[in-house]
């Protein structure tokens, strides 16, 4: 009878390639119901923050949406009536993140009204099971968070979604998920002809009256002070004040890098990370790595030199600079990809990391997979929920044919939350 | 006299047995006329510029006095060839006129200049550095070697081919000028191009009087002659029909699809039975759009496409500068993810023999065998993975590039990334 409902299911997301749906009592693995799944691989990528990395011919056991449990085969039991899915020679891997993302609905997320909107959410704008974000999904993207654009210097409230599942309340891991900063470059075309030193002021001018009214509401809750006036506008200064969420911050040369650090994390003390990092932000990544600035890079990955834009000096100047070797020569511990989609489509996460370590950068200890994965979702502040193969966590994993930062690696099976979401052998391939 | 030359030609091998090279790889891909074809443990024989042997380290005759070189775990592969490179010098786009068969890129080329060292140092060592798309025949393109030299010494072949380019660049020419009128006024060039190299001929058989010389139709003796091919910038299903009727089909030229890209492939058999091979770039993929190409929501990767088809001649191509030159193997890493079947190390020689071949000058490069010249890349792994690195490159039989072993401690020193 199972088999029989599966196969509906399955038939069911074939035929409704554009809106796969999620059936609620189907599937082992799923969230509510009964029984559970053993992945049977050749090799779990885990990428914990700490420990054991890798596990070689491992099983990793799901139920009710969740990971139950991972080891190695001869170690680990396999509870009866758990349905067995032996990937051969793939491997599994937690789902990726991608903290730059601006596909997961309608583009009406770049108000230029002000030129800082931290009440701004893109949340609104949310469209589930959108074709960009799906062709996401069939590489291997499972959690994103979906940013307002950089047309102002805070465009506004980021949203943390799962990629596949067809609702937004289904779909929603945090809202809102950050505040988007934008640096440099893009605001400046705003009108009145901002240039960067009264972009940095105003900035400073709305970071400072938010951290003021965060504070206030802190001292009220812990019975210090009247009862403030609600602000919509700098409502989400309370959770960034709590590290709840963190400000993103899209941000890229050295010298707005340094203002990241400077001025959001050492002079207003509000927890932020550098996403869409690129061009020679890298020379900064000693200081963001003492200020715990966590450094997401991408679209760029590479550096080339220009004249007069930037020259490199020393012995090698006409050198590539790889964005990632550079963050990670300087010593940077945090260092992860993003897309930036449409402007890298969503599809081409894992690539952001091939490219990173095509120009230098070192996988040896999967630096690369953990860019895609458990460091993202530890800077977004959901790393006790996905990004990595622990108990407890999201079952959002994918069966892929090699390493996650070779593109020639194929995206075999997608799940999140134990749903399958996307399977080529029943579905479509989406290439 | 005789005697003198005698022994000139007796001089030459005697001198080259001094600098003979040998290279010890752990696996070299041949590239070879047909199919998968590995060696492991391999040993390749380098004398005066070119490959006297390869083979099994075991049975490969080594010369007297042979410098031998071990390269350990290493891959050996050939030089790479792009047929699609618009970085080897200056002033290549001259939209004077709206074909243009006599412009020569030959005359603004800078041998080894920045783009290209780049490109050399990620393995290319071939270009085919064409004119740009302005026009619908920007002039003639020029085969070279992308290392140190001048002109006489990194030129492979001149005229390397005629660049005719279709579909959208070319109508920013004027005049409202379109698909239908862009496509007569090639077939007008072309008309008189092929009836100047026909009185040619005929002058060259004594049947006639000899003609008068027109140096925008020259080019055309050496395509009658098959001595080059028409390299046609062409992209989408429609503009790609018309360059395989017109060019092939209509005059009979040898042409190849260069810059292949959009839904071009559906062309594929077509292409096919005209001889017509697909290099394929800048653009790998074919992204589902709502009105234009419906695609059910599927991204299509062009060399899947033209090999599901059955074509047998798929190479990738960058467009440098649109993509970067030392992005070709990348050209063709991309083309595996999206579908294109690597087996056979298909993605290798789509950037080696298909090329070398298609521009005819496969008896020269694009493979590792006897008598070629020895343009040899020794590569850390697979190099259709973008993570193995290109850490030594020769280009007829000089090291242009080393960097073995440099990567983990000198590279902000050594390395160009």
């Amino acid at each position: 009878m199972r088999h029989t409902m599966k196969h509906l299911f399955s038939l069911l997301t074939t035929l409704a390639f554009a809106v796969p749906t999620v059936a609620s009592d189907s599937v082992v693995g799923e969230p509510g119901v009964e029984g559970g799944l053993a992945i049977l691989t050749k090799k779990a990528l885990c990428v914990p923050l700490e420990g054991q990395q890798v596990v070689n011919n491992a099983v990793v056991l799901v139920r009710d949406g969740k990971i139950e449990a991972v080891g190695p085969r001869n170690s680990t039991a396999i509870p009866s009536g758990y349905e067995v899915l032996d990937v051969g020679d793939n491997w599994v891997m937690p789902g990726m993140v991608d903290l730059h993302c601006h596909v997961a609905g309608t583009f009406d997320i770049n108000d230029m009204v002000y030129l800082t909107n931290p009440g701004v959410r893109a949340s609104t704008s949310v469209v589930p099971n959108n074709p960009p974000l799906l062709r996401g999904v069939a590489g291997g993207v499972t959690s994103v968070l979906f940013i307002p654009g950089s047309g102002t210097n805070i465009g506004g409230q980021g949203v943390l979604l799962k990629t596949a599942l067809p609702t937004f309340e289904g779909m929603r891991i945090k809202d809102p998920g950050s505040m988007k900063l934008a640096q440099a470059g893009n605001p400046e075309r705003y009108m009145f002809r901002v240039g960067r030193s009264f972009m940095n002021y105003n900035t400073r001018n709305t970071f400072r009256r938010g951290v003021a009214y965060a504070k206030s509401w802190e001292a009220y809750e812990r019975g210090e002070g009247e009862r403030p006036k609600k602000d919509i506008q700098f409502e989400v200064f309370r959770s960034l004040v709590k590290d709840d969420i963190r400000v993103s911050t899209h941000t890229q040369i050295y010298q707005v890098v340094n203002m990241t650090i400077q001025m959001v994390a050492k002079e207003m003390g509000v927890p932020v990370f550098i996403d869409h990092g690129t061009f020679d932000g890298w020379r900064a990544a000693d200081m963001a790595q003492e200020a715990g600035v966590n450094a997401i890079l991408g679209p760029r990955n590479i550096d080339v030199p220009t004249a007069s834009f930037i020259s490199w000096s020393g012995s090698n100047p006409e050198r590539i600079q790889g964005v990632a070797a550079g963050y990670q020569e300087m010593g940077h511990k945090m260092i992860g990809f993003n897309t930036d989609s449409p402007v890298i489509p969503e599809e081409e996460l894992q690539l952001q990391a091939g490219i990173g370590m095509r120009y230098g950068f070192d996988d040896s200890n999967l630096e690369a997979v953990r860019g895609l994965t458990i460091v993202p979702a530890t800077t977004a502040r959901i790393g006790h929920l996905v990004g990595s193969i622990e108990p407890g966590k999201d079952a959002d994993l994918l069966v892929i044919s090699g390493h996650p930062a070779d593109p020639r690696s194929s995206v075999e099976t997608v799940f999140i939350e134990g749903h399958k979401v996307y399977d080529p052998a029943v579905q479509k391939r989406r290439w | 006299m005789a005697a003198l030359s005698f022994a000139c030609l007796c001089a030459l091998p005697v001198a080259a047995q001094e600098t003979a090279q040998v290279l010890i790889a752990e696996k070299a891909l041949i590239c070879g006329a047909e199919g998968r074809e590995t060696i492991n443990h391999a040993a390749v024989v380098i004398v005066d510029g070119r490959i006297e042997a390869i083979g099994r380290a075991e049975e490969v005759e080594f010369p007297d006095g042979a410098v031998v070189q071990d390269l350990g775990s290493r891959w050996i592969m050939p030089g790479m060839v792009d047929l699609h490179s618009h970085i080897a010098g200056s002033g290549h786009n001259g939209p004077v006129f709206q074909c243009n068969p006599g412009l020569r890129v030959s005359a603004g080329v800078t041998p080894h200049n920045e783009k290209l060292k780049l490109g050399m140092l990620a393995g290319v060592t071939t270009v085919l550095y064409i004119p740009g798309s302005a026009t619908n025949m920007g002039g003639q393109g020029v085969l070279l070697k992308t290392g140190p030299g001048d002109y006489e010494e990194i030129l492979v072949r001149f005229p390397g081919s005629l660049k005719v380019a279709q579909g959208n660049n070319p109508r920013r020419w004027g005049y409202g000028m379109a698909n239908t009128m862009m496509n007569h006024q090639i077939r007008v060039t072309l008309r008189k191009g092929k009836a100047y190299a026909k009185r040619w001929e005929a002058y060259e058989r004594g049947e006639r009087e000899r003609p008068e010389r027109h140096l925008h139709l020259d080019i055309f003796r050496d395509l009658e002659a098959k001595r080059t091919q028409i390299s046609m910038h062409t992209q989408y299903y429609q503009v790609v029909l018309s360059s395989l009727n017109i060019m092939a089909g209509e005059f009979g030229f040898d042409a190849y699809i260069d810059h292949g890209s959009f839904d071009s492939w559906p062309l594929a058999q077509l292409a096919e039975e005209l001889g017509v091979a697909a290099i394929l770039g800048p653009r790998e993929v074919l992204w589902p759009r709502a009105r234009t190409y419906p695609k059910d929501g599927r991204v299509e990767g062009s060399a899947w496409g033209f090999q599901k088809e059955g074509h047998p001649r798929i190479g990738f191509n960058t467009d440098a500068p649109v993509v970067p030159q030392e992005e070709l193997p990348l050209q063709s890493a991309m083309g595996v993810r999206y579908g294109f079947d690597n087996r056979e190390f298909a993605a290798v020689r789509g950037v080696t023999i298909v090329p070398a071949e298609v521009a005819g000058i496969d008896h020269q490069v694009g493979s590792l065998a006897a008598g070629k010249d020895a343009d040899i890349l020794v590569v850390t792994g697979d190099p259709s993975d973008p993570r193995s690195a290109v850490e030594m490159v020769w280009i007829e039989g000089e090291v242009v590039a080393d960097v073995r072993g440099k990567y983990e401690t000198e590279r902000a020193e050594v390395r160009r990334w």
